[in-house]
């Protein structure tokens, strides 16, 4: 089949059953009717995010730090409410969901983090660690429980003899794959892993790349894979969004993102990036303006090498460049 | 670039800094820690030499014994030599420096910036006091002149509005400004050599880009001689002339940017390259990351003759038995493998 058709077909299927949809996905903080929450205005951290993820597809999400990754993340998991907007999972809408059964749905969905570290106690044995949510979210109780972290250990390349031992006693590259394995210890059908190979080591950092790719197509998990590092995002996604100020900027197939960028943000991105490109047209000037108090209009033009007045007066809506290949920006005479 | 040019350009550098055979131990409760076990390298005015290597392999350790910084308790240098050659020409042996005379090099000649601005900037101090201190100390200015001239660095190192910045303390600033006024007061010595340690390493990429371009620039138009430590292979390309590769306190390779990242000569440099998350190849398809097997070697314990043959895929007994030592493999290109000429990289 052509790549073309390709892409079209799973278009189509992403609008016909997303695993994980989200509508005007918001979220403002420090506002909540504190004692300063007159004073200054709130933290737009993730404004009016539309998205859908199909089962089995790998989803990237990039920008500066402070454009709200992780923060689009935990929403997309309900781990923090949303000021408004929905998300539902699998059809059902996550926010009208009590607590108890809540609870009982996260076996579906999980979290790795970039520092292992800090996801793992450090005073339990990694069998500890991994029999708990088996225990938890399967139900099983003594040695079905140990049988079934063995197995997930050996999923992420380790074995039995690690069971009685801390965390502590593994490098760095080690803990990842314990914290890998912990997520997939309810089986989950939606994994979010929120720059899971930032801290580590290059050698590292493709071996963890490489499980991740493999269990996502074993186990045909569908992931949000959050990174600031484009050429580690290249390698293991089939979409890209790309956010700045917690809006979407651009929203495409991987390759048609990194050969075909359509965004001004993106390409300034892209270009930065090293070994990315060979071109280094613009640098991009400045820093990320403060999210509680964004610029009108198209919320990038005060460091866009393309702005004009009336990027200060429209918000530009997501829109249409090429097969499923969205961006919001109002021009379409520039050349990046 | 032809090779006739190319040698004209080499030695059109003078010499500014020459390390050879350092070795920095640090002795702790559990052991001797060889951080730095052997380390050579040069760099001569106006030319960038990139430092890379995965964490652990002596970068920080190697830039510290430059600059004297290590304490004397814990860190032993060993053996090896240091000589900083200054601007008359004159070579000064760093390791058998007075304290006085080093604090005069730190004021006068070498620099070092780190990846943490914050831990090198005082909080309770303006950063125009930061940077018109030494200043003052070092080159006699008095007090209104030494901030104009801190004004001027500031301008010079890409911070707009600087009257504005310069009474700002360093919590006030983001990341990629405080390292703005890092180099600002780096600069204000007017060093020949700048030791720049991961500089980018906590920042965007955007801002990386700026600082990177920034730094670029002020050696241009100073000529100054830099040493750019990274553990990022992406970012040698885009700044260095030649780099050296190291692994486990020691450089195994060391050469021209080309050709190191083209034809790497050692199979860590090569193993180091394949996992890389890169463009697609000439086929549009994804490249398959290579991860090398195995992991780190423990500080305490390196394993014998070759540090890197417990993971390398062309290890034989000899390198199991021997030492190697750099050897030439072609002109201003060396590599520490005893298996050079056999193997295809
Ligand atoms: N719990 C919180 N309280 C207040 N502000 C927050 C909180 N979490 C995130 N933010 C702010 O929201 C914005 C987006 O943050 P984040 O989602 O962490 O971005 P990213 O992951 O892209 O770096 C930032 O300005 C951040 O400071
Ligand atoms: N102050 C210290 N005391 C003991 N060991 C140290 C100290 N500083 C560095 N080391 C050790 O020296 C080795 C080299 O460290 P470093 O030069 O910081 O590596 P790099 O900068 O390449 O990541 C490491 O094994 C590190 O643990
Ligand atoms: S809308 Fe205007 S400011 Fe925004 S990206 Fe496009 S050209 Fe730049
Ligand atoms: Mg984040
Ligand atoms: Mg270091």
């Amino acid at each position: 089949m052509s790549e073309q058709a390709d892409i079209e077909r799973s278009a189509a299927e992403i609008r016909v059953q997303p695993l994980l949809s989200a509508r005007g996905i918001t979220r403002h903080f420090g506002n909540d009717g504190g004692m300063f929450s007159k004073a200054s205005a709130p933290i737009r951290a993730v404004e009016g995010v539309d998205l859908d993820i199909a089962s089995g597809e790998v989803l990237g999400v990039v920008g500066e730090s402070g454009s709200g990754k992780s923060t689009l993340g935990r929403l997309v998991l309900r781990l923090i409410e949303p000021t408004s907007g929905t998300v539902s999972f699998d059809g059902k809408d996550l926010c009208s969901l009590q607590t108890g059964e809540m609870r009982r749905f996260r076996r579906h969905m999980q979290m790795i983090f970039q520092d292992p570290f800090s996801s793992l106690n450090a005073r339990m044995t990694i069998g500890d660690a991994l029999v708990e949510p088996i225990a938890l979210h399967l139900g099983l109780r003594g040695q079905a429980a140990r049988d079934a972290a063995v197995g997930v250990l050996e999923r992420v390349g380790l074995h039995a003899d690690h069971m009685k031992r801390y965390p502590r006693m593994f490098s760095g590259g080690q803990r990842q794959r314990i914290a890998i394995a912990r997520a997939l210890a309810s089986s989950p059908r939606f994994i979010v892993a929120d720059e899971p190979v930032s801290a580590l080591d290059v050698s590292v950092q493709a071996e963890v790349i490489n499980l991740l790719q493999q269990l996502q197509k074993e186990l045909g998990l569908t992931l949000m894979f959050i990174s600031h590092d484009l050429s580690v995002v290249e390698v293991i996604t089939d979409r890209v969004m790309v956010l700045y100020l917690g809006r979407v900027m651009e929203l495409a197939p991987t390759e048609s993102l990194y050969g075909n960028p359509a965004h001004p943000y993106t390409a300034a991105l892209l270009q930065a990036a090293p070994g990315m490109t060979s071109v280094k047209k613009h640098i991009l000037k400045g820093e990320i303006p403060s999210p509680a108090n964004p610029p009108s209009g198209c919320v990038f033009r005060t460091r866009c090498p393309f702005a004009i007045d009336a990027c200060a007066h429209t918000v530009p809506t997501l829109r249409p460049v090429g097969p499923d290949h969205l961006k919001a920006c109002i021009r379409d005479d520039i050349e990046l | 670039m032809p090779l006739i040019e190319q040698a004209v350009e080499t030695a059109a550098r003078r010499p500014v800094l020459s390390v050879q055979n350092l070795k920095t131990h640090f002795l702790t409760d559990a052991g001797v820690i060889k951080a730095v076990n052997g380390v050579s390298l040069s760099v001569g005015e106006g030319e960038t030499l990139a430092v890379v290597g995965e964490s652990g392999s002596g970068k920080s350790v190697t830039g510290l014994t430059v600059m004297r910084l290590l304490g004397r308790t814990t860190a032993r240098v060993v053996g090896g030599s240091i000589e900083f050659i200054d601007r008359d020409g004159k070579a000064i042996d760093l390791l058998n420096l007075s304290d006085m005379g080093m604090e005069k090099v730190r004021g006068h000649d070498i620099a070092m910036i780190f990846q943490d601005p914050m831990s090198s900037l005082n909080p309770v101090f303006t950063i125009g006091n930061q940077i018109a201190e030494p200043i003052r100390i070092h080159q006699g200015y008095g007090k209104k002149e030494a901030r104009a001239k801190a004004l001027d660095l500031l301008r010079q190192v890409g911070i707009s509005d600087p009257e504005s910045r310069i009474d700002s303390y360093p919590h006030q600033l983001s990341g990629g400004m405080r390292q703005r006024v890092m180099i600002a007061i780096a600069l204000a010595c007017d060093p020949r050599l700048l030791i720049a340690d991961e500089p980018t390493t906590a920042l965007d990429v955007t801002i990386q880009a700026q600082i990177m371009a920034l730094l670029k620039q002020l050696q241009a138009e100073r000529n100054m001689a830099m040493i750019f430590v990274t553990h990022d292979l992406k970012l040698v390309d885009e700044i260095a002339d030649r780099v050296a590769v190291m692994y486990a306190s020691q450089v195994v390779e060391e050469g021209p940017v080309d050709q190191v990242l083209g034809h790497p000569r050692h199979p860590y440099t090569k193993a180091l390259l394949e996992c890389i998350p890169s463009r697609r190849d000439a086929q549009g398809e994804r490249r398959q990351l290579h991860p090398i097997p195995g992991t780190l070697p423990n500080p305490l314990s390196p394993p014998s003759g070759c540090r890197f043959h417990p993971r390398c895929a062309f290890a034989a007994d000899i390198c199991i038995a021997s030492d190697p030592e750099l050897e030439a493999v072609a002109r201003d290109h060396v590599t520490r493998c005893l298996r050079w000429q056999e193997v295809a990289l």
